[in-house]
């Protein structure tokens, strides 16, 4: 009969997996053109992704997959993390215990630890690699300032959460690491001392009993790192990812050559000398304020009429494949570090016996080098000028140029390799001098102690670096080269630093050649 | 249109690329993963050595309770939850037949504990660790045993097992070696063990045999007590032995015989040291035989010259020095080795070579292994601990012999007899016959109480030493003891009664006495004389004394004597000389 009566119940039942399937998969199996756009562009998750990216965005050599990477590890730690807080107790008499526990008696505790341990390890030295190549690509230009910024917000973060996940085995690695850190908190007091401020003007116990929820490390600066890595960091940390990757879309979307078009259709910021009067003044135009979706492509005509040729491809499935491959090379990695190595863990915390040398995680080992010679520079000062100074470097350097080639061509390539020669040198003195000839204190021992604070080894590097890129300032007429040399410092700066704090340091942070030479008992 | 199809073959080739690299990462991931949890949750060692044991269990079940507990068993980690001592031990995971007698002739870790332990302190309550330490957390070999980096508290080997009983048992009265071995001789030669057992010798006459009768085994009456009148009740018995033909004469007449008073405290008190721990009783007894505490500290107790010693059996073997230890990084391993020759495992080590046997040293080893402190609810603690820790009595017997033997046999030989090690003085024979007999108890005592500042005795009054003043007049006693000479008159009352002339004194010092005592009285090779504690405590009648007998058998000549070598001093002279070391109130180097 072919009379279209109201569908039955039975019709209904029968039609009901096609129509299930129909209400979440709407826009049919994504093998046209269209289909692919709509698979990105309404999914909720997806739509982080312009419909469509060029290809040369998903080289391998553009990037190296360092973003992608940061978020799959930060996936791979927030899955790794909740299964952990089923597990763990943050309590100082139990804490331990939980993780010999996780360790031993959880089905799989010991690889989902050690998982979670060496990725957030990975996700420190990603963060710096991926730092290092937006820097040397000048993606921090104009208009990506402000997501530069969100960047180092990022950055800090995740040194953040490294950190406070590193207190929470309570082991003696643990313990002493947050003395440390407590004691730079308090080394403000060590100015104000100096400074002749009365016994009651103590800044540096407040921001140590802020880091340690009282006079001394214990129960309560347990709990108070547990909050802070489980709940409060995770969560700044996704809302600036997300202003992360909005910025990213709004501010041009992902790499790819200079003079194409953003996949959204607008065209990216032109450079090149002042037209000139011969030529017609073309319309510079600025970076899309507003995107439209582009919901669907035809082979025939572009709607680009007059424009360049479109060499973009769809999204679906070509960049989330590249994705997804990113994501499993670091799931790789994290799983096979998490089966052959375990993370470390040392005796319970014992207040009684210190560790000698009590060494912070190996990413704050340069920071603990110079705080050697000064707590409060070395620990404070530095790092905040060190951090704003990073930040603000799009404000410093506003020549424009094309981001995306390495070191800005040949001359950038010439600048880094000479900072670096350069920054090695200062800090192989900056370590050598004191450690043979020692410092102020040794040579005029009456010396006032401000002098000690601001005149230490850490500082005159820190200067040494900015000067030097004063006078390539200067010497090139360039901020983006100057910016080059002074990056490039910071960054041979740091892994030197870190490789004396790992591996040349021992017990009183005396210098010893190897941990061979290192006094026992 | 050229340059997008460009594009699309382009893509392509890279897009088949990431293909087969995602591929690849993804079942390398996927392999890995399913190895992780297969390895973890599968094949860990511990089910397949629990599944070996059902196999056990199941060969052995015999009758019904036996079926019932094969069948019971299950594949599963197990534990004892200890919260009042804060652990959790898991070795029973793999230790499962440690409280079934049948597994006594399996191989390890099937194997049921030794002796008669688990009775006394059943798992249940105590776990393993507090007695053998180790990670009583860990499921896994080596970890569980502990001998991992980063475990301070690795497992005690088992040929020193019983040092694990020195964290409760801190308070066993053992006297030293000489008198436990005089103990037991006594009790051997009075054919104890003709109806008694002890510690697992003994008992050698067994019921049912002509007349024989087991007597109890003996082994713990140290911590189950006996009755007090035995030795009357065994006397009654031995009379009427004859008398009573159902008793029969049996070992009552052929074994048992009256036994001296003096004999018999001997043998009470050797059997006050049968706690079921033989191995620990004679390592505790041979530790203070030697006179270690002469230079270090156990619970306050003992000399400076060396660390103290309360907390040896825990030290964590990550922060000892093995750069002149050979073999294993283990405690145990560092100590026997220190023992052996102390000066090569820590150079500059005042500490001398003792010439130990491997025997002694191995019984050394397992004692300072015993050294930990750990904090336990009283009701884990022997109630002797109470004694210790509440009412002041020593861990150790507090009666002369030993005192002396614990405390100054180190320096002044097991006898009294002096002693000199290299690169030291030497040290005064203290049971000296002419030293008591020139020496009043006061004075003895006095030099134990103050020692002598800037040198190497110390003072073992209470605050510093630690010992009490009824043990230092116990060591005054046994040195009388051992010396054979008791104290003597004397003559005048005064302490100081010399009148003599001094210069005359300082020529005659000069020209007999310097050579050893120093110009000053500084002490050379013989002892300082200058030394404000000496000069304090000596009467003018122990310096005259001591100068005209002089001490036979060391290098001091007696000058009231007549010698070959020595000239005789006459009264006169002696008291001049008296007279100049009196005259060194301050002394001068």
């Amino acid at each position: 009969m072919a009379s279209h009566s109201s569908p039955t119940f039975l019709d209904n039942l029968k039609a009901l997996p096609g129509n299930l399937w129909n209400a979440i998969f709407r826009h049919g199996r994504p093998t046209s053109d269209r289909a692919r756009s709509q698979a990105v562009f309404s999914n909720v998750f997806l739509h982080i992704h312009s419909a469509r990216v060029h290809p040369h965005s998903l080289r391998l050599a553009t990037t190296w997959g360092l973003g992608v990477g940061l978020v799959a590890q930060f996936i791979i730690l927030t899955v790794t993390g909740i299964l952990l807080m089923v597990y763990y107790m943050p309590a100082i008499g139990m804490a331990y215990d939980s993780m010999k526990d996780i360790h031993y008696v959880v089905p799989t505790g010991r690889v989902i630890r050690n998982v979670h341990r060496w990725a957030s390890h990975m996700m420190v030295v990603f963060v710096i690699l991926h730092m290092m190549r937006v820097f040397y690509t000048a993606s921090y230009k104009k208009p990506r300032e402000f997501n530069w910024m969100v960047g180092m917000i990022l950055f800090v973060l995740t040194l953040a959460l490294a950190f406070t996940g590193y207190i929470l085995p309570w082991d003696q690695l643990a313990y002493w690491a947050l003395t440390i850190a407590a004691n730079i908190a308090g080394s403000p007091n060590e100015l104000t001392a100096s400074l002749g401020f009365a016994e009651g003007f103590k800044p540096g116990d407040v921001l140590k009993e802020l880091l340690l929820g009282s006079s001394e490390a214990g129960q309560h600066s347990l709990i108070r790192f547990y909050t802070l890595h489980c709940v409060f960091l995770p969560v700044l940390t996704t809302i600036a990812v997300a202003v992360h990757f909005w910025r990213i879309r709004k501010d041009g979307g992902l790499a790819r050559p200079q003079g194409t078009p953003t996949p959204a259709g607008g065209h990216p910021p032109k450079v090149g000398p002042a037209p000139s009067m011969a030529a017609p003044a073309v319309q510079v135009e600025e970076a899309p304020r507003k995107t439209y979706g582009l919901m669907c492509v035809v082979r025939d005509r572009s709607p680009h009429t007059g424009k360049d040729p479109d060499e973009t491809v769809p999204s679906w499935p070509y960049l989330l494949r590249a994705e997804l491959l990113v994501f499993m090379v670091v799931m790789l990695m994290c799983v096979a570090l998490g089966y052959f190595f375990d993370a470390p863990l040392r005796e319970l915390a014992n207040p009684a016996l210190p560790e000698n040398p009590a060494k912070a995680p190996w990413y704050f080992l340069g920071l603990q080098e110079i705080v050697s010679y000064s707590a409060f520079v070395g620990g404070i000062v530095i790092p905040t000028l060190t951090i704003i100074g990073l930040g603000l470097i799009p404000f410093l350097d506003r020549e424009e140029e094309a981001p995306g080639i390495w070191f800005s061509g040949p001359r950038g390539r010439r600048a880094a390799a000479q900072a670096a020669v350069f920054a090695m040198i200062a800090a192989v003195l900056t370590v050598a001098i004191p450690v043979n000839f020692g410092w102020l204190r040794n040579w005029f021992p009456g010396i006032h102690q401000l002098v000690i604070i601001f005149v230490n080894p850490g500082t005159l590097l820190t200067a040494a670096y900015i000067v030097w890129s004063l006078v390539v300032i200067r010497r090139t007429r360039s901020t983006r080269l100057g910016g080059i040399a002074l990056f490039t410092c910071f960054v041979v700066g740091f892994v030197i630093l870190t490789y004396v704090g790992t591996y040349l340091r021992g017990p009183n942070w005396d210098f010893y050649w190897s941990t061979s030479q290192w006094p026992g008992h | 249109m050229a340059r997008s199809l460009m594009a699309e073959v382009d893509i392509q080739s890279t897009d088949r690329r990431v293909k087969w690299w995602l591929l690849i990462v993804s079942l390398a991931t996927l392999a890995l993963s399913v190895a992780a949890a297969l390895q973890e949750n599968v094949f860990p060692k511990w089910r397949s050595t629990r599944a070996t044991y059902a196999e056990i269990l199941q060969r052995k079940a015999t009758d019904s309770p036996g079926r019932a507990i094969a069948d019971q068993f299950e594949i599963g980690p197990d534990q004892h939850v200890l919260p009042e001592l804060e652990r959790v031990d898991r070795c029973v995971t793999c230790h499962t037949g440690i409280d079934d007698a049948r597994m006594a002739d399996q191989q390890q870790p099937f194997r049921t504990h030794p002796g008669d332990f688990l009775a006394v302190h059943p798992p249940t309550d105590f776990g393993c660790t507090i007695c053998h330490r180790g990670q009583g957390l860990a499921t896994a070999l080596p970890d569980a045993h502990g001998n991992v980096p980063f475990w301070p508290k690795p497992m005690i080997p088992s040929r020193y097992a019983y040092a694990g009983c020195g964290v409760c048992h801190t308070h066993l009265n053992v006297p030293n070696l000489v008198t436990l071995e005089e103990g037991r001789n006594v009790l051997e030669r009075y054919d104890c063990l003709a109806c008694h057992r002890i510690d697992g010798r003994g008992g050698t006459l067994r019921p049912g045999e002509a007349g024989g009768m087991e007597g109890p085994d003996l082994s713990h009456v140290g911590t189950s007590g006996f009755d007090a009148t035995w030795y009357e009740a065994h006397f009654e018995r031995f009379q009427q032995a004859g008398h009573r033909p159902e008793v029969g004469p049996g070992p009552w007449k052929t074994s048992f015989g009256p036994i001296a008073e003096e004999d018999r405290r001997m043998i009470e008190s050797f059997l006050a040291t049968r706690v079921g721990a033989a191995e620990f009783v004679e390592a505790k007894s041979l530790f203070h035989t030697l006179g270690c505490l002469g230079c270090h500290k156990i619970r306050g107790t003992g000399g400076e010259d060396g660390p103290d010693l309360t907390h040896l059996g825990e030290k964590n073997p990550r922060h000892m020095d093995f750069a002149h230890v050979a073999g294993e990084h283990t405690l145990a391993n560092w100590l026997g080795q220190h023992l052996r020759w102390p000066g090569k495992v820590v150079p500059g080590s005042q500490m001398p070579v003792l010439g130990l046997s491997d025997e002694q040293i191995d019984k050394l080893t397992l004692y300072v292994l015993s050294l930990r402190v750990v904090d336990l609810p009283d009701r884990f603690r022997p109630k002797d601990h109470i004694l210790v820790e509440r009412f002041g009595q020593r861990e150790f017997a507090a009666d002369g012999a030993t005192l002396y033997t614990t405390f100054c046999a180190a320096c002044h030989g097991p006898e009294g007899e002096g002693r000199r090690y290299p690169d030291s003085t030497p040290f005064p024979s203290v049971a000296n016959p002419d030293f008591l007999a020139a020496a009043d108890d006061a004075f003895i005592a006095e030099t134990i109480r103050s020692g002598r500042p800037g040198r190497r005795m110390p003072a073992w009054n209470e605050n510093e030493g630690g010992l009490r003043e009824q043990e230092i007049a116990r060591i005054v006693g046994h040195l009388r003891d051992l010396g054979g000479v008791g104290e003597p008159e004397v003559e005048t009352a005064e302490h100081r009664w010399v009148q003599a002339d001094a210069k005359a004194g300082q020529r005659l010092f000069l020209a007999h006495c310097a050579g050893c005592h120093g110009a000053q009285g500084e002490g050379v090779d013989a002892p300082q004389l200058n030394n404000k504690a000496l000069l304090a405590a000596a009467g003018d009648t122990y310096l005259v004394e001591t100068i005209s007998r002089g001490r036979r058998g060391t290098a001091m000549p007696g000058f009231g004597r007549p010698s070959p070598a020595y000239p005789v001093l006459p009264d006169s002279d002696i008291k001049s000389i008296v007279a100049f070391i009196r005259t060194w109130k301050e002394p001068s180097k």
